[in-house]
């Protein structure tokens, strides 16, 4: 049987199995027809239905079952999470598994499409190392990405240790929804 | 060979056990790999996840035999919320009696419609983990209960027949 406890291993091994497969777009189908419009459906719903409410109702029921170590912030403008210790990320990586090039890739690959059929635009960041940002607006919204420490204080990963880490480069992401637009390399933020 | 193993599975979390709601996401792989590329493609995805994902399941089984299985299956089972399953061996064959299937007590209790061939996985992966350390498997029953044996490759009985596997379901 394949288990939910090594999940996070067989669904990363999954994507380098796909893209060897079918090459890169195959993974890209996998990540929106597989995971977000079925094994995530739940969680299609509820933005799709509620905004900002449905977000919070989803991400807080599963980060706090995965144990993640994780803030959200939101207002009536904008949805954020600070993501400090990523559970799924923390496994592969003490773990030493490795297969697939960009394993982060795939959070926005299943929310990103979410986000794009609910109307919001996603701003976000991640260093490779299990921590991350995500600010969700509406798409009609012209705010960038807020100054760190701005809408979550103390709880703003980007003001955490680990957060720059010269060996890992960033990734960013700017009012976007899909895996592959991503911002051009850049220093990581401070 | 056949020493207790000391580590029984190859990939560690901090917490004792899995999210169930990860089922759901092994459901939608299989379907999405079932229309994508078809039968063939997904029983190979199968055997090609326990060649190569389970390669260290399967080192452990060549050094520790029935005892090496037998541990592992005690300690997947345990890191498996909902299940009801027991584990029982001797010199040459292991066998799980599994009474309630933790993946299609989620998706049923989540009201997901399942991949109607999913049972077949637990034969075809078990099959790529246990030829390399001289054993096969035999699967009867599915759809939420079955017992899978784990026998010598040498052992005289008929190879798997898929149609004793049941398809799965809702209901």
């Amino acid at each position: 049987m394949i288990g939910c406890y090594d999940f996070c291993g067989h669904y990363e091994w999954t994507f380098a199995w796909l893209e060897a497969e079918g090459g890169h777009n195959l993974v890209r189908q996998y990540w929106e027809e597989g995971i977000s419009r079925d094994s995530q459906q739940h969680a299609r719903e509820l933005i799709l239905s509620q905004g900002f409410a449905g977000m919070r109702t989803y991400w807080g029921h599963t980060l706090d079952h995965e144990a993640a170590g994780y803030a959200i912030h939101a207002n009536e403008e904008v949805f954020r999470i600070d993501m400090h210790a990523c559970p799924s990320k923390g496994f592969l990586i003490r773990n030493g598994l490795v297969q697939y090039r960009d394993y982060c890739d795939h959070c926005m690959g299943w929310i990103g499409p979410v986000m794009q059929d609910a109307g919001f635009v996603i701003d976000h960041e991640h260093n490779h190392c299990g921590q991350c940002w995500w600010e969700i607006r509406r798409e009609e919204s012209t705010a960038g990405p807020s100054e760190a420490g701005r809408l979550a204080g103390e709880a703003d990963v980007r003001l955490h240790p680990g957060w720059n880490e010269q060996a890992s480069p960033h990734d960013r992401y700017h009012q976007a929804t899909d895996p592959d637009d991503k911002c051009p390399p850049q220093p990581p933020s401070s | 060979m056949n020493e207790e193993p000391p580590v029984a599975l190859p990939y560690r979390d901090t917490k004792p056990q899995g999210a169930a709601d990860f089922y759901l996401a092994i459901n939608a792989t299989f379907r999405f790999i079932l229309n994508r590329l078809g039968q063939e493609g997904l029983r190979r995805y199968w055997s090609d996840m326990g060649h190569r994902y389970f390669a260290p399941v399967s080192k452990q089984w060549q050094t520790h035999g029935a005892a090496g299985i037998a541990q592992y299956w005690q300690a997947f089972y345990d890191a498996e919320p909902g299940r009801e399953v027991s584990v029982t061996r001797d010199d040459r064959e292991v066998r799980l009696d599994v009474k309630v299937c933790p993946a299609i007590a989620h998706l049923r209790q989540q009201k997901r419609e399942i991949v109607p061939c999913f049972c077949e996985h637990c034969h075809f992966v078990s099959e790529a983990m246990a030829a390399p350390a001289g054993f096969t498997v035999r699967v009867q029953g599915g759809n939420g209960s079955c017992t899978q044996r784990f026998l010598p490759a040498d052992a005289i009985t008929p190879p798997q027949n898929l149609e004793d596997i049941t398809r799965a379901s809702l209901s």
